[in-house]
Formats: structure tokens, sequence, C-alpha cells
């Protein structure tokens, strides 16, 4: 398929240190559209939707966050810790829509595992689907975030 | 067939791109705004070359404006009363101003374009507001994710500030496809020294000037900022102060205890401190010295969780239970916060319901 001008501009975005140290795409040599569907193929593999994995996300988040930057016991499973820095962060995709620069990072009790994203990763999985290229600073993997958070 | 359709491709997407230059070099040659002048808070008027935007046109001139983007218009940050020749307000600006905001003719400089004469007005203390070249003079780990940096000035070579205030440091171009940022960072360092500044910065992961600072930047390097920037400042009155930090919330606070020793302050004042684990409380044996050269100062550093194998007799829990725990007299006091904006919130929250009133709540917000 032709690439789009739109596209081809925002993929420049993603892949460039404009916006976030190291980009969005990481090291990831696939197009943005290729990394959404291979995504949106394990995310379907984990019997779970983007929106009810962002859904859960924010969930943990907002619990996170009463917690001050300390860690929260979010349920009997999950602990989590939510981290904030000055300034905010814009979506990379062509509308003005921003995040406070805030990490939250859970741990599953159970199984010890531990992964983190930021309020703009909630936003790219519910609205445009996009977990990051691979080697990103904050590329989630779909499949260990299911198992993760719930 | 395909090649055909490819060639059509090339041909329409040669055209494009003519086009495209040649709409550059008219705007270059033919879309000559001339020579430009902005008038600024009726009280001066500059000449400048039109075809910028306002926000480095000010810049060229040694007017700096916070901005936190370096202009791309994403963090809202530049905003100006433009009284005349500003244009139509751009989609681009509008969510970044209130109502308010527009009906006062605020408008993000990095959004408008010098075509003509401007009438613009800048808030004075801006005019204060310098570019510095300095020197990184030490680095020194303060917690696993927090650094404090020293930097000697070398053009100017001193530099005033109110203690509480900010610079925007310059991170320079350092990864391909990377741009130069500015961003804001509080000055820890006391302001009897003039020759040189500290900032306190926690690693942001993924972001790009603490990355910088902290990946790159080495002792001796040579880097930029402008400022000060800013009106988190201790009132000049005798009430009690409650401090409530968090994290590199340190910095202006430290800065504000060294100024209150310089100048011999009998204020009483109370620092609530607040770690996750007793080995990210970093400072410690500065506010002791603090302790004991002030008249009426007292730290408490409170650990929400300490860790299983850390010794620990302080206070536990939320720096906010604390703080509720522990003041006695806060309908008297003020409060200085500085921290990310759940802190604030929080701190806000507790400070009110104690009897502290909203205008004795002063805080310096990540946000």
């Amino acid at each position: 398929m032709k690439e789009s001008p739109q596209s081809r501009n925002l993929e420049q975005i993603l892949r460039s240190s404009k916006m976030a140290a190291g980009g969005f795409m990481g090291s990831d040599s696939r197009s943005v559209a290729e990394i959404i569907d291979a995504d949106a193929f394990e995310v379907s593999k984990s019997g779970y939707t983007t929106g009810q994995l962002s859904v859960r996300m924010q969930e943990i988040t907002d619990a996170a966050k009463r917690g001050l930057g300390t860690r929260v016991e979010v349920d009997a499973q999950h602990q989590a810790i939510v981290e904030e820095a000055r300034g905010s962060i814009a979506c990379p995709w062509p509308h003005l829509r921003r995040f406070v620069k805030r990490v939250t990072t859970v741990k599953h009790l159970d199984s010890g595992q531990i992964i983190c994203w930021t309020d703009l990763n909630i936003h790219l999985i519910a609205e445009h689907g996009f977990f990051e290229g691979r080697g990103s600073a904050f590329r989630v993997e779909p499949g260990k975030l299911a198992k993760v958070i719930f | 067939m395909v090649l055909d359709i490819l060639v059509a491709v090339a041909v329409v997407s040669s055209i494009g791109t003519v086009l495209a230059g040649l709409l550059c070099i008219c705007e270059h040659f033919l879309a000559n705004y001339g020579p430009c002048r902005i008038n600024i808070n009726e009280e001066r008027d500059i000449t400048v070359v039109g075809g910028g935007n306002l926000l480095s046109t000010l810049i060229s001139e040694k007017i700096f404006i916070p901005s936190a983007c370096g202009g791309r218009g994403t963090c809202g940050l530049c905003k100006l009363k433009v009284l005349e020749g500003a244009g139509p307000l751009l989609p681009t600006e509008e969510p970044y101003l209130s109502d308010e905001e527009t009906q006062s003719d605020v408008r993000l400089s990095c959004q408008v374009k010098v075509r003509g004469d401007l009438k613009i007005e800048i808030p004075p203390e801006l005019f204060a507001v310098r570019e510095y070249i300095c020197r990184c003079a030490s680095i020194i780990d303060l917690t696993h994710d927090i650094k404090q940096f020293r930097f000697e000035l070398v053009e100017p070579g001193q530099i005033d500030f109110v203690p509480g205030q900010y610079i925007q440091l310059l991170a320079p171009v350092y990864k391909k496809g990377g741009e130069e940022v500015y961003r804001a960072y509080s000055i820890s360092s006391d302001p009897s020294d003039t020759n040189s500044i500290e900032l306190i910065i926690r690693l942001v992961p993924g972001g790009i000037c603490t990355t910088y600072c902290f990946e790159c930047l080495k002792v001796g390097d040579q880097v930029k900022f402008n400022g000060p920037y800013g009106d988190f400042r201790l009132s000049d009155n005798d009430t009690p102060i409650v401090f409530v930090a968090g994290g590199s919330g340190m910095a202006p606070i430290k800065c504000m205890l060294h100024h209150m020793k310089n100048t011999g302050n009998k204020r009483k004042a109370t620092y609530h401190f607040g770690a996750n684990v007793v080995k990210e409380l970093f400072l410690i044996d500065l506010m002791s010295s603090f302790e004991s050269e002030l008249e009426d100062f007292t730290f408490v550093p409170v650990v929400a969780s300490p860790a299983a194998d850390e010794s620990w007799d302080g206070q536990t829990g939320l720096v906010t239970e604390a703080v509720q725990r522990n003041l006695k007299n806060a309908s008297e006091c003020e409060a200085y916060l500085c921290g990310s904006a759940g802190l604030i919130d929080a701190a806000i929250k507790v400070l009110m319901e104690l009897g502290t009133k909203e205008e004795a709540i002063f805080y310096d917000k990540f946000e």
C-alpha cells in the first residue's frame, strides 16, 4: 500500500527524538502501520481489546496517584507507583492532546512481573492502538501488559 | 503499465517538490516583510526584520520569554499580550488559552508571525532575564535517579535571582534526529554565590533534557541557560512557614533555606520532605546544619515505607499524612510547596482542611 504524505510525516515524527529521547519507534524498522497491526494481533491473542487494556491501565494509574509517589496496593495482586516530572508531552498524532509526564510502574505480586507506562502510552493505546516500537523507552508489550494488569 | 504508473508518480512528486521549492523561494524573496517595529509596553520600540515568529524575534533582541518546547507550540508557556498586529488567533494556540486570556489579547508568541508592526506587553520582570554561558563544574549523585549539577558562569559571570526562581537549561542536539530543547529547573544553590548556580535534576525516562544531563553532560562541558524566571518566592513577613516537598522538589526549598540563613531570618519554619524509602532521602546533613544555624527550623524527613533492610526511626507514611499529624498552627502558617502535581494538590487539600488560608499557600508545581 502506498504511504500517504500524512503517514510519512507521522512516521518521521515518531522516529525522531524531537518529542522524546530516542523517539517512539526505538530501533524498530517496521512501519507504524506494521507495528500497530502486529500488536493488534498480540492484543487479540490475549483475549482483551485495546479499550479494555487502556481502561485498566487508567484505573491502575488513578489508584497509584493516591500514593503521591509512593507504592500503593492497588488490589490483592497489584502494587503500583507513579512518578511525575515537570512538564507535559504532546501526542505525536496530529491532534492537540497533551499529557502530564507521569510514569506508572506496576508489579504483579504473584508473578513478580513489572511493567510501566506513561499517561501518553494509555492514550496511544486507547486512541491509536500504538504500543510504540521495539527498543523505545516506553514500548509496552501487549501480551505482557495483559498478563500483568489483569 | 507498472512503469507508466511509476513514471507518473515520479512526475507528480517532482512537480510537487518544485512547487514547494518555489513557494520557499517566494517566501524568502517576495514576501519580504522588511523592517517591522515592535512597541513594547508603550515604553520602547525595537525594529526587527519581519518574517520570523515573535518568540524567536524577541530572543534575537535578547528578550527572553519562557518557553519549554523551543517554539513548537506544544508547551503553552510563551504567552504575552499582543495588542495590535498579531492577526487572527490560530487553531494551534486555542488549546492553551482561556477565554479570559483570548479576550485580553494573550497569544502564544511562538505562533505569532512578525509580518508588520506589533504592539505587545511583556511583564517587566522578563527584561531582567538573560542568556548565560556556563561550564559544568560538578555532578553529584544524590539518589539513584537524582543528581545535583553545579554550573560556573562564564558569560555573564554573575547572576542575581530570587530564591525560588527557575532557569531554562538548553539541551543541545545530542542524538540523531533530535533538536535543541529548553527545560525548566529550579535553582537550588545558595543565592549568595552569584558566580554559579546549582540544579537538582531527577532523571525522566525518555526525557530529552534529563537524558542529556544524565548520559551526555560531563564536568567541563559548556552549556547555556536563560533566566531567572518565576514568582515562587518567600514573602516578607514573620508568619511561620511550613515547607512541603518531595524528590527534586527539594531544589527551591533548599535555596530558600540558604537565603533565610544568609539574611538571619528568624521565622519559625518546618520542612516536611517525603521519600519512598530511606535511601531516597538526600542532603540530610545539610538540613541538619540548617537546623543548627537557623533560629527555629525543623526538618522532618518522612519515609513512606522503609525497605526491610533499612533502619528508620523517623516518621513514616505519606508526607501529607505527616503534615496532618504534625501541623498544629496551620491557620497561622504560610505554606511553600514543591513537587509533582499530585503532591501539591494533596498538600493543598490537607493544609486547607487544617485551616491554612488559600492565599497563604504558594507552590511550584511540576506541570
